[in-house]
């Protein structure tokens, strides 16, 4: 089998793996659903290094800690509060990830704030000379915020290896991108930063791959920040209760024909490098992965109090292990 | 040791830090060698460390602290300068309520060495005097650092450098060139929540910070001619405070007065009365007096913030009340 052949298979299984986990996810209260926007996730953050830092999107966030190594069934107790996540219950898994996989979450609900924190991990990258990269991911919504325009100006001046990845979903909670950017694309706003500003399809993975490769291999050989509009479509509410009945039909019935994840299989079932009884394995088998996953950290015990740590404030050691 | 103003104490606990750990470096605007910082306030780092420790910054005073926060995260151990205190309030998201979480949060996961600078208090600048320490000071996971001399200044920089959660270090800039001091050239730190007492008294403890130490020891040397022997307590850090030794100075004096540069609603030091009330006051009487700025924005002409902040006389005449029989 060709490695390209190789390279649509791997992004199908996590498209395909993303699609059960934010469907299946959906069915808990609170959490934010990215059905629909699993190619920008998966896009962005399959084929980088151990030295390389991300810092995803709320949205997609599970799959991307995920696909950097971190247990769904752990993944899920943080999502729940549960004893056996990451944190032990002390914040919200959905949000905020384990930072030993190099993934950095929000650790308060204050959005901007991971983008101005990742362009210092990609600061601390450059200082260091372990030619790692940082892939974040926000929202257009975040891309209106003082924090947006700071950072991406600020790594411009200091050339930082960042790429800024704008998972541009068509909605801020339910306000449409036209009404709140007045640009055509998000990617317009890079001139004014002096970096590159690049449009893509958000909904074709294999795409969003050779986008974000493209300016990781950029910034890696010292060639700067790049931001990404990544253009896809909201299909979940804005958490699991929102019904997005603002959403217009048409609107949504056209997005729903450019689904990623029927998108990725046309592709495999046209080249004939996959088979429909293959295809439906793979989608039965994530299924049941994510459903095990769930139903495990369901079972998962409540924190008891030693977690609470009323003491537990500062770091008083020397540096952990994993930040140094 | 040498004789060093405020802001040479500073800047020498900064440099003598860079030189002992690689990973620390500073980021600020005008902080090169150039300008050398606001008020000198990184005179010679640029020239001695170069642009790639040195890192001067567009005015960005959010993108600044996330790239701190960030660097921290990846291993290194920034200085942050946000010029004055001011500017904090644009910075207060990332700082306050991710990077002082993130400790706890990450259930001891990760942490954020992190050091932020900022000019404040009334003095020649003519502006930029409000301290708004209650902004950091209130969210827990902080550590806020108020030297009130040289030899603080300097060990405690070095201190908040080696500490491994972010710190809020404070300057004032009434004192920033003021009168030199001896300071050790050893590598002592001063640790953070360690009060120091200024002077030695019995009958009434002072509590100040920065620019009030000061006018808390005028006031001092006043009421000693008066026959009254005051005791001032300088928490230095008010966050961790040390409550221990004003509980200590003040269950032998019974008498308490805290002088505060900031807003008498929400200062910090103000829990101290609380705390003494509630540990010392079922024993026997205790009395309590505040001092503080007054609670209206500061106001601009001199004779106006001379009278709207606690001077030398305001802390005299309050230790006088708290003296007075009842």
């Amino acid at each position: 089998m060709k490695s390209e052949d190789n390279l649509l298979i791997s992004l199908y299984h996590l498209v395909a793996k993303g699609r059960e986990l934010e469907r299946q996810m959906t069915r808990l209260p609170g959490f934010h659903p990215g059905v629909g926007e699993e190619a920008v996730v998966v896009g962005s953050f399959f084929g980088l290094g151990e030295h390389d830092f991300i810092a995803p999107h709320y949205r997609g966030a599970l799959l991307a800690a995920h696909m950097r190594g971190a247990e769904l069934r752990k993944l899920v107790a943080g999502v729940l509060g549960k004893a056996t996540s990451y944190s032990r219950g002390r914040v919200r898994g959905d949000i905020c990830l384990p930072l030993k996989f190099n993934t950095l979450g929000m650790f308060s609900g204050v959005l901007g704030n991971p983008l101005n924190i990742s362009t210092g991990l990609a600061l601390s990258s450059k200082m260091q000379a372990r030619q790692g990269v940082v892939v974040t991911s926000f929202g257009e919504g975040t891309s209106n915020l003082g924090a947006f325009h700071e950072s991406l100006n600020l790594a411009s001046c200091l050339s930082l290896p960042i790429v800024y990845v704008c998972q541009n979903n068509g909605y801020a909670m339910s306000t449409r991108t036209e009404y709140a950017l007045k640009c055509a694309s998000v990617a317009d706003r890079a001139a004014g930063y002096g970096m590159p500003g690049v449009e893509v399809d958000g909904n074709d993975v294999v795409a969003m791959h050779q986008a974000v490769q493209a300016a990781v291999a950029q910034a890696r050989t010292g060639g700067g920040p790049t931001l990404i509009d990544a253009r896809t479509y909201r299909i979940s509410g804005h958490y699991s209760a929102d019904a997005n009945g603002y959403q217009p039909p048409d609107e949504r019935a056209a997005w729903l024909k450019k689904d990623p994840l029927l998108r990725i299989k046309t592709t495999l079932q046209e080249r004939g490098i996959l088979g429909d009884s293959q295809i439906a394995e793979i989608e039965e088998a994530a299924s049941r992965e994510i459903a095990a996953a769930i139903e495990e950290a369901q079972a998962d015990p409540d924190p008891t109090l030693e977690a609470l740590g009323p003491d537990d404030l500062y770091c008083n050691a020397e540096m952990p292990e994993g930040t140094k | 040791m040498s004789q060093l103003t405020f802001q040479e104490a500073v800047v020498a606990g900064i440099a003598e830090e860079m030189d002992r750990d690689q990973r620390v470096f500073h980021l600020g605007q005008d902080i090169g060698p150039v300008y050398n910082g606001a008020m000198h306030s990184a005179k010679g780092l640029g020239e001695r460390f170069g642009p790639a420790r040195i890192i001067e910054t567009p005015i960005s005073e959010a993108a600044m602290m996330g790239a701190g926060i960030g660097a921290a995260l990846g291993g290194m151990r920034p200085i942050v300068q946000i010029m004055f205190a001011e500017f904090l309030g644009l910075t207060v998201t990332p700082l306050a309520c991710d990077a002082a979480a993130m400790w706890y949060k990450s259930d001891g996961q990760t942490c954020v060495p992190l050091v932020v600078r900022v000019l404040f208090g009334a003095g020649p600048h003519r502006g930029h005097s409000e301290d708004y320490q209650a902004w950091v000071a209130s969210v827990p996971g902080i550590k806020v650092v108020m030297p009130s001399c040289p030899r603080d200044a300097k060990g405690l920089m070095k201190a908040a450098i080696r500490d491994n959660n972010p710190v809020v270090f404070f300057e004032h800039m009434g004192i920033y060139h003021g009168s030199r001091q001896e300071v050790p050239e050893d590598d002592a730190a001063i640790p953070l929540g360690k009060a120091d007492i200024k002077r030695q008294g019995s009958d009434v403890t002072i509590v100040a910070t920065a620019l009030m130490v000061q006018h808390a020891l005028k006031a001092a040397e006043q009421l000693e001619q008066e026959g009254v022997s005051v005791e001032v307590v300088d928490p230095r850090t008010i966050v961790p405070l040390d409550r221990e030794t004003v509980l200590r100075s003040a269950a032998k004096t019974r008498r308490l007065v805290i002088a505060s540069e900031t807003w008498k609603t929400s200062d910090p030091l103000a829990d101290l009365a609380a705390t003494v009330a509630e540990e010392l006051a079922g024993e026997a009487p205790i009395r309590i007096a505040r001092v503080g700025l007054q609670d209206t924005p500061r106001p601009f002409a001199i004779p106006l913030v001379r009278a709207a902040m606690p001077g030398v006389q305001t802390i005299v005449e309050t230790v006088r009340r708290v003296m007075e029989p009842k």
